[in-house]
């Protein structure tokens, strides 16, 4: 640079710009310093620059407005106060969880303990024993994974200050890795198709068979479980283990050692079962001659009891028709119940339903029948319906912090989608409703059954979050818009509990409650449809292009001008 | 550090540090004017500008073990705030493309000293906080680091996720860009005025 002409060659902007900001080295910079000295228009440059920069500066730090009153009363202290309101709504939610536990699991889990499914917690009589799900592998590992999953997340969380961040993600990584690459258990299975899959007379069984087609028929022994799925399913013979089936009409006319796990449309047991019954469908009719050593656990239609139970009935439906014998009691939830003058019932009967039981006066019972009329409303003049009010509160709130917390990105994209309301209504309407009804219709199909009872888990689920994603909505309307996450869930609370106080509206609620869960399906829906839109690259290059530097220079591009 | 009342408030820090509610009032009130006013120029709205100074001073709490007390204070905190406002500003998509371009083109001119000084000399500070607001999101935040917080190029280099070489470049482009929008405004100005 200092080579060329000087009356020509000036010094380029970037040049001088470095030189007054001291970011070239020593002898570029005494090369500059010698051109402006003989150079007028470039010391006329430099000084310009040097007023720029004053300028800035200046514009800059000047107080033009004062701190605002929002800023000027924030302290740590109002998040130090904030603690407690945690801690209360940690205990309300406590409270719930125990109220909901002692309300409704709890006597589930003393009638499902007393229908025989062992004497272990509901969680992990259902989840971690498989009793209920024995069978549906798929369903096992996926709630397996989820919940390693999430108590990896929940660690790192807790962790997350003492562990470096790398170090947390790559321990979780490595736990979940070493949790799917356990060796699962090896069993001996077999499986059977076609139009009449049928394990014939002569034939035993070692270990599990799945039978799969329209007709199914065990007439031999099968030392183990049978997984059946068709239309008609026929047990004439001896299976040792359980049989778990999905089919329209299932028929018992052998022996079944173990349990009927099912769902169809009517199961009817003229043999002999060990164990319990345990059947999603319409109708159950265990004749006169059939004989089950367990309970029955039913949700559905009808239940028609003329041959003799072992113990207990849990039944969620709509009628059970006693007329044989009950070795336990009957607790059941539905229109009617009607007993017999051939019945006779061992343990307490417990009827909750619209009209009180029909009991012929030849009924042997081992105490009168308990009847509770079905209350359909709330009670809105209550004091413990505000009380559950606020505890359902608390348990939102909890629920919503940790969904906000486990998935942070995806709540923050839902609660902005859920500003665009002509698509989350018109998303809403259809998720809200069409969901239910392909997953129900999902579920007729044997292979969609598990996807079927899935989508409705996650769809149920989703009414839930969908309320926290309208509260975190009209929180950022009342206290500004955040995209960090404590201050969002901060705000979700406050919009939340302004949602639940308008739910509890005589009248009015109803409709806010749906309104709600319209809107919020809508925006979670709207997420999902953008995660899965295809991301289309910018064309521009990841890294800016580097100029060739000259020797010498420290930054910038000394190039002659 | 060119912000007025910017000192090394150590021992207000270890308090602070060791969960004292009252040093950290104290930290906060030393030092959210400066960082509002830093989140003022550096980002589009006032709005904007205090939710992100809470939520500093939020992330500060955790962050203050990182803190090498043998550092400026300051220029620490400045940091944390640049790195937020520029995650701020990156998430809602205000960096463009086009200022990427930008930075591949070393920009060689030689201005008339005496248009620029003319334009310089005429412009008041308000003028110029409004000719900022108009600029885009990185060159907004390279002048604001620079020129309010006076970042080095190394940290700025750091914040803004470019190579130190460019930071040059981008402080420059950014001075072309308030010039156009100074220019803007004096013209918007005559018109009206017309």
């Amino acid at each position: 640079m200092s080579e060329m002409p000087k009356e020509t060659k000036h010094l380029d902007e970037m040049t001088l710009l470095l030189y007054i900001e001291r970011q070239l080295d020593r002898a570029r910079g005494l090369e500059v310093s010698a051109h402006t000295q003989e150079c007028d228009a470039c010391r006329t440059l430099l000084r310009v620059l040097e007023s720029e920069s004053r300028l800035l500066t200046r514009a800059m730090l000047e107080e033009d407005e004062p701190l605002p009153s929002r800023l000027a009363q924030f302290q740590e202290r109002a998040r130090k106060s904030m603690q407690w309101i945690w801690g209360v709504i940690f205990g309300l939610a406590a409270t719930g969880v125990y109220a909901l536990y002692t309300t409704y699991i709890q006597p589930w889990q003393h009638q499902l303990e007393q229908a025989g499914f062992g004497g272990s917690n509901l969680l992990g009589l259902l989840i971690f024993q498989g009793a209920m799900w024995k069978g549906w592998q798929s369903m096992m590992t996926l709630l397996e994974v989820l919940a390693m999953v999430t108590l990896a997340g929940l660690g790192a969380m807790l962790f997350r200050r003492r562990i470096r961040r790398g170090a947390a993600l790559a321990l979780v990584f490595a736990g979940f890795c070493t949790v799917l690459a356990l060796p699962t258990a090896v069993s001996a299975t077999e499986h059977r198709g076609g139009q009449s899959p049928t394990v014939s007379k002569e034939e035993t069984i070692k270990g599990d068979i799945y039978l799969t087609g329209e007709r199914v028929r065990v007439e031999g022994t099968v030392n183990g479980d049978v997984i059946a799925a068709g239309k008609d399913i026929d047990i004439d013979g001896h299976v040792t283990g359980d049989v778990i089936s999905a089919g329209r009409y299932l028929r018992i006319r052998g022996t079944v050692d173990g349990n009927i796990r099912s769902a169809g449309n009517t199961a009817v047991i003229s043999g002999t079962l060990g164990k319990n019954i345990t059947w999603f469908g319409d109708a159950v009719t265990v004749d006169a001659t059939g004989k089950v050593g367990g309970g029955v656990t039913m949700f559905g239609g009808t239940l028609a009891m003329d041959g003799h139970l072992g113990r207990d009935i849990l039944f969620y439906g709509d009628e059970v028709n006693v007329t044989g014998g009950v070795g336990g009691g009957i607790h059941q939830k539905g229109h009617s119940l009607i007993i017999g003058s051939s019945a006779q019932v061992d343990g307490p009967i417990r009827f909750e339903g619209d009209h009180p039981a029909n009991v012929s006066p030849g009924a042997k019972l081992a105490s009168p029948v308990e009847f509770r009329q079905m209350e359909r409303r709330a009670s809105y003049r209550e004091g413990h319906y505000y009380v559950w009010q606020v505890i359902w509160a608390a348990a939102f709130i909890l629920f919503g912090l940790v969904l906000f917390a486990l998935m942070p990105k995806f709540s923050q994209e839902a609660v902005k989608s859920a500003e665009q309301y002509g698509a989350t209504a018109g998303l809403g309407v259809l998720v809200l409703f069409g969901v239910p009804i392909a997953a129900c219709i999902a579920c007729v199909t044997v292979v969609g059954l598990f996807i079927g009872v899935s989508t409705l888990f996650l769809w149920y689920a989703s009414l839930y979050f969908a309320q926290i994603i309208v509260g975190a909505v009209i929180g950022q309307w009342l206290m500004g818009r955040t995209s960090e996450l404590w201050p969002l869930i901060g705000r979700m609370t406050v919009g939340l509990v302004i949602v639940r106080l308008c739910t509890t509206i005589p009248h009015v609620g109803g409709w806010v409650k749906f309104a709600a869960i319209l809107w919020g399906i809508g925006a979670i829906s709207l997420t999902f449809y953008r995660r899965f839109q295809p991301v289309i690259a910018p064309s521009v290059p990841s890294a800016p292009y580097a100029p060739p530097m000259p020797p010498n220079t420290t930054v910038g591009g000394a190039l002659p001008a | 550090m060119s912000a007025p009342g910017m000192t090394k408030p150590t021992e207000a820090i270890a308090r602070a540090r060791a969960g004292d509610a009252e040093a950290w009032g104290q930290l906060y009130r030393d030092y959210a004017p400066a960082i509002f006013r830093f989140c003022r120029r550096a980002l589009p709205t006032r709005e904007d500008a205090e939710d992100a100074t809470m939520e500093i001073f939020m992330k500060l709490k955790d962050k203050l073990v990182q803190y090498d007390a043998t550092r400026s204070f300051s220029a620490w905190l400045y940091k944390v705030a640049a790195n937020h406002c520029w995650d701020t500003l990156r998430r809602r998509r205000i960096r463009q493309d086009k200022e990427t371009d930008d930075l591949e083109n070393v920009p060689l001119e030689h201005p008339d000293p005496s248009q620029l000084d003319q334009l310089i000399e005429q412009r008041t500070s308000e003028e110029v906080r409004r000719a900022l607001n108009k600029l885009g999101g990185r060159a907004r935040m390279a002048l604001v680091m620079r020129y309010y917080s006076d970042m080095s190029y190394d940290e700025i280099a750091d914040a803004l996720g470019v190579r130190r070489a460019f930071v040059g470049v981008v402080l420059l482009r950014a001075r072309h860009e308030l010039r156009q929008a100074l220019e803007g405004n004096a013209a918007l100005a005559a018109g009206g005025a017309s």
